[in-house]
């Protein structure tokens, strides 16, 4: 109780601070000649200026705290004083579509740093490969004014994941083409730290979930456990051992359309492999594989994921 | 120019993907919204109705489809806009839905904010999730449930150098299933019975972003609780799967309640020190927690024909912490070099205890207190470079390495005295990744990779030991054309000292998309996903132990897909699109011969591995969608999706679908 109540308190005292830190916020705007203030944009560019509130950078024009370098047009595409006194041009003007990835990044991380999911952003993957912000983000075109994507978000994804569009028109898969989830409930596009819940090298851009683990125990949380039985394969490689997660033409997204091959395939007791290091444990004897009946290695040992009561997860 | 603009989004929306026939992306009204006061507003709504028929399977339809018939609200959105930024308690207002009514995949998401004050972010969904498993249980772990999921986010002062966040989540899982168990000894035979699922997981978390010059710091505190009440029912026949049995299960009543809490912190800390030098930390703690009580009591008669009566009682709990902890430090000395070094470090110690407590017969049987451990800590390094000399050239590496120790102590036998074996094994990988990126012209961009690992102790017969992987991609886009390619593949060798383990699969794709003028557009595209597995079995037959037999696997998919989209004369919008998944096996006729190389066939290969090495199928799914203009405001919709399933070798799973809808789009 005293705990919770520490707790409250530090609630409390964050909260009024930055009550007291928002009451405060009323800085002038820095004048600068080089800068002419959105409303000179809106002469030449009255169709994205006119629909321009819509948009969430629509919030640095109106805010009161916001020097002129982060307002409004100017605050993305740079001081526009040289732009208008030549009549436009791409040449006087920061313009997206002339810069290199790098520079677009480091424009539009000036103000989105801040948000610490994008940490792990120059180091990722996608930066490597050149998608960068406006691959992905159209700031004036955007089919939703929420992320602003420039287009459906599996749309963006599988214009350059085609595999993975397969993998979604497979019968068995997780509902993305369907609206029910998004790339980005499993991924973070933006880059993540090395996966250390498994051997810290794949899967890449994978969101990790509450106890920083595979992402797919953010949703399937009664597999999550702990357990007092642990299937190893699930604490240890993770979901991926038996499942292919995008799709599958299994029931269950299993990788085997036969759960028979699945198990065996790591239960043949070869090498210094599993808990034991002696080979992960062969099935016993009285497992006849001759008869189909004993090929249906869930329908007793039904907990596969982890059981509190067996540790050969029959109950 | 208000039609334009309507058909640019409507044509952002069905360029690649094809979504299911309905909603139609096309939105009704004016994308200039209406004003009202000092707001602008705009919204579209789409209610119709599905409707459906099925041939063949109507399970395997209701496990890859779902759709049903009725009357739905298909599709909306609603936005409401200040148009100076400086509404009173509200700026923005956003709400998309998406199947409601008793679409079998429904989706809103809410977002409300004020500038500077708060914001507020709401996603719904509800998943109808229907699944007999035929292929892997018989049927006789058929899931029929209904998960919905909710997330609420609020931000105070989101623009400030403080803010404040708090957020709760939940999500419930409801619904009938099946389940199976033996009973009575481990030769028993098998029972099917009953379970009301009932689980519910929520989450509440609070936490603050703060600002200082050059330093973020980001807190986080959560709590997660869990509970599990699903109930067990009667089996649903006395007899179990094998018919030969004598055995008999006539009264069963199973309680396996599991209630928890996981707690967590987490930080991060992100530091630009020069603009040249940033470094970030970050750190989670949570310490899982479940506890469970499990409670049968079972009647029947044996495999020998002898009455039984048995009580299971088992109680206690599991306890598993996680630390993590990463370490960033990122030199930017010039525009043209990046050097990264992440430090990462994770640990995950299971642990708990349990007391099992067993009546056969009214005779007390043994009672133990067992107790098993599982730790894991990964201590990785990766460093990474990237160097980009040319501005159409550049090029990027890294090397990573990791160390794995796994302890374990379990125990081997539940009898007493037991015995508790402690275990302690390391594994250690080394990877490395090179590759250069291309922009010879702007329109053109090209990437390619290639990565080598080593794992001196993989985990599993089938983890990833001696691999190596080639990633290529090219991809042109001008305004009206473009056209992308991928190449991918991922070789695995996992020897032992009895088997071989391999993998290889690789994958190539190609799309493309074409727009002749601003009406018209063809998008299409390609892939061809391979995989083949090679791997060493040990299993018994008639007790006798076969140890050199092997499994092998191949899937060859192909996939196409193909759409046109065009609008006539401004009023008329059509999308017309196909898709077809093939996994063509190994090319095979029939499902009892093998493709099974010479060199690895062994005179055991069992019959019953034969078929299992391949699952030729075909899955395809055209669609038509018209969308005629009837008034500014108002639109009718219709369309038309078929879908086709087909097993080669086994056809009890095959169906076949009509599906489609009717409905008007309005816009107040």
């Amino acid at each position: 109780m005293g705990r919770f109540r520490v707790e409250y308190l530090i609630l409390v005292g964050i909260v009024s601070s930055g009550l007291a830190a928002f009451s405060q916020s009323s800085a002038k705007t820095p004048t600068n000649s080089t800068y002419v203030g959105s409303m000179a944009c809106r002469t030449c560019h009255p169709n994205v200026a006119l629909q321009f509130f819509r948009n969430p950078h629509n919030k640095t024009d109106v805010a009161k705290a916001v020097s002129a370098e982060n307002a409004g047009c100017e605050g993305c595409h740079g001081p526009g004083k040289a732009h208008v006194d030549a009549n436009g041009g791409k040449q006087t003007i920061v313009a997206f579509s002339e810069l290199p990835p790098n520079a677009i990044l480091d424009a539009c991380l000036r103000c989105h740093s801040k948000d610490l999911n994008r940490a792990n952003i120059r180091r990722s993957n996608h930066t490597q490969a050149n998608v960068v912000c406006t691959s992905c983000h159209s700031i004036h075109r955007a089919v939703s004014n929420r992320q602003l994507l420039a287009k459906r978000q599996a749309d963006v994804c599988y214009g350059c994941h085609s595999d993975v569009r397969a993998q979604f028109s497979q019968p068995f898969k997780h509902r993305v083409n369907e609206g029910f989830m998004t790339c980005s409930d499993c991924h973070n596009p933006h880059g993540t730290e090395a996966p250390v819940w498994k051997a810290g090298r794949r899967p890449h851009l994978v969101n990790s979930g509450l106890q920083n683990e595979q992402a797919c125990l953010k949703c399937h949380t009664d597999k999550r456990g702990p357990f007092l039985y642990e299937h190893a394969a699930v604490r240890v490689d993770g979901c991926e051992t038996c499942h292919s997660p995008h799709g599958s033409a299994n029931t269950r997204l299993l990788k085997r359309p036969v759960v028979f091959t699945v198990c065996l395939e790591c239960h043949n007791g070869a090498g210094n492999f599993g808990r034991q290091a002696d080979g992960v444990t062969v099935q016993s004897a009285s497992h006849n594989m001759a008869d189909p009946r004993y090929r249906n290695c869930t329908t007793c040992h039904v907990r596969i994921h982890g059981s509190n009561a067996d540790r050969t997860f029959l109950r | 120019m208000r039609v334009t603009w309507m058909f640019t989004i409507a044509l952002s929306l069905t360029v690649w993907g094809q979504p299911t026939v309905a909603p139609t992306p096309e939105p009704a009204g004016s994308p200039r919204g209406d004003n009202w006061g000092d707001y602008n507003i705009t919204n579209s709504w789409e209610v119709g109705y599905r409707f459906i028929t099925v041939d063949g399977n109507m399970g395997e339809y209701r496990s890859d489809v779902n759709y049903g018939n009725g009357i739905r609200l298909l599709g909306g959105t609603l936005g409401v806009h200040s148009r100076d930024g400086k509404g009173k308690w509200i700026d923005e207002l956003l709400l998309d839905v998406r199947g409601l009514g008793n679409d079998p995949y429904q989706f809103s998401s809410f977002r409300m904010q004020k500038n500077s004050l708060y914001r507020y972010d709401l996603l719904w969904r509800s998943n109808e999730y229907f699944n007999p498993a035929l292929t892997i249980s018989n049927g006789n772990h058929q899931l029929s449930t209904n998960r919905q999921m909710q997330d609420h986010d609020l931000t105070l002062l989101p623009q400030s150098k403080l803010r404040v966040r708090m957020g709760f989540s939940n999500n419930a899982q409801n619904g009938a299933g099946l389940w199976t168990g033996q009973w009575f000894d481990t030769r028993g035979d098998e029972y099917v019975y009953q379970a009301d699922v009932r689980r519910y997981q929520s989450e509440y978390r609070v936490g603050a972003d703060l600002e200082l010059r050059r330093l973020k710091l980001s807190v986080t505190r959560g709590w997660e609780f869990f509970k599990d009440d699903t109930r067990f029912g009667q089996p649903v026949f006395p007899a179990g799967d094998n018919t030969t049995d004598r055995n008999r299960l006539t009264f069963l009543r199973r309680d396996e309640p599991m209630h928890g809490r996981t707690p967590y912190w987490r930080a991060h800390l992100h530091s630009e020190l020069a603009t040249s030098f940033t470094i970030q930390g970050k750190f989670t703690y949570s310490d899982g927690e479940r506890n469970f009580i499990y409670d049968e009591a079972a009647r029947g008669t044996d495999r020998l024909g002898s009455d039984r009566n048995r009580q299971i009682l088992v109680s206690g709990n599991g306890r598993r912490p996680v630390t993590t902890g990463y370490l960033t430090l990122s030199w930017h000395p010039n525009p043209k070099w990046t050097f990264t070094n992440q430090a990462g470090y994770h640990h995950s110690r299971m642990e708990g205890d349990g007391r099992y407590s067993e009546l056969n017969n009214g005779t007390a049987g043994l009672t133990l207190l067992s107790f098993q451990s599982l730790g894991i800590r990964t201590i990785s390094n990766v460093s990474e470079a990237s160097w980009q000399p040319w501005k159409w050239a550049g090029f990027f590496g890294n090397y990573q390495f990791s160390e794995r120790r796994i302890r374990s102590v379990e125990l081997l036998e539940p009898e007493l005295p037991a015995t508790a074996a402690p275990i302690e094994q390391i594994n250690r990988l080394k990877a490395g990744t090179g590759g250069i990126r291309l922009q010879p012209v702007k329109p053109l961009r090209m990437s390619f990779s290639a990565e080598v690992g080593r794992n001196d102790r993989p985990f599993y017969p089938t983890s990833d030991r001696d691999y190596h992987a080639i990633n290529a991609r090219a991809q042109y886009r001008v305004a009206k054309f473009d056209l992308s390619s991928d190449y991918r593949s991922f070789t695995n060798t996992n020897s032992t000292s009895l088997f071989l383990h391999s993998s290889s699969g690789r994958s190539w794709a190609a799309n493309g998309g074409w727009r002749p003028f601003s009406a018209l557009q063809f998008d299409g595209g390609y892939s061809y996903i391979h995989l083949d597995t090679l791997t060493g079995l040990a299993y018994f037959a008639n007790f006798t132990l076969l140890d050199q037999d092997r499994s092998f696997y191949v899937s060859n998919v192909h996939t196409f897909h193909a759409g046109v989209q065009t609008q006539i004369k401004k009023r008329v919008d059509f999308y017309g699109g196909y898709v077809r998944t093939q996994d063509r096996g190994d090319g095979r006729t029939a499902a009892g011969t093998t493709s099974m190389p010479d060199a690895v066939r062994t005179p055991e290969t069992a019959p019953a591995f034969v078929p299992a090495q391949v699952f030729p199928f075909s899955y395809q799914a055209p669609v038509i969608r018209l969308s005629i203009l009837l008034h500014r405001n108002l639109r009718w919709n219709a369309g038309w999706q078929y879908y086709d399933y087909g097993e080669k070798f086994l056809k009890l799973q095959d169906y076949s679908a009509h599906t489609g809808f009717v409905s008007l789009s309005y816009s107040f």
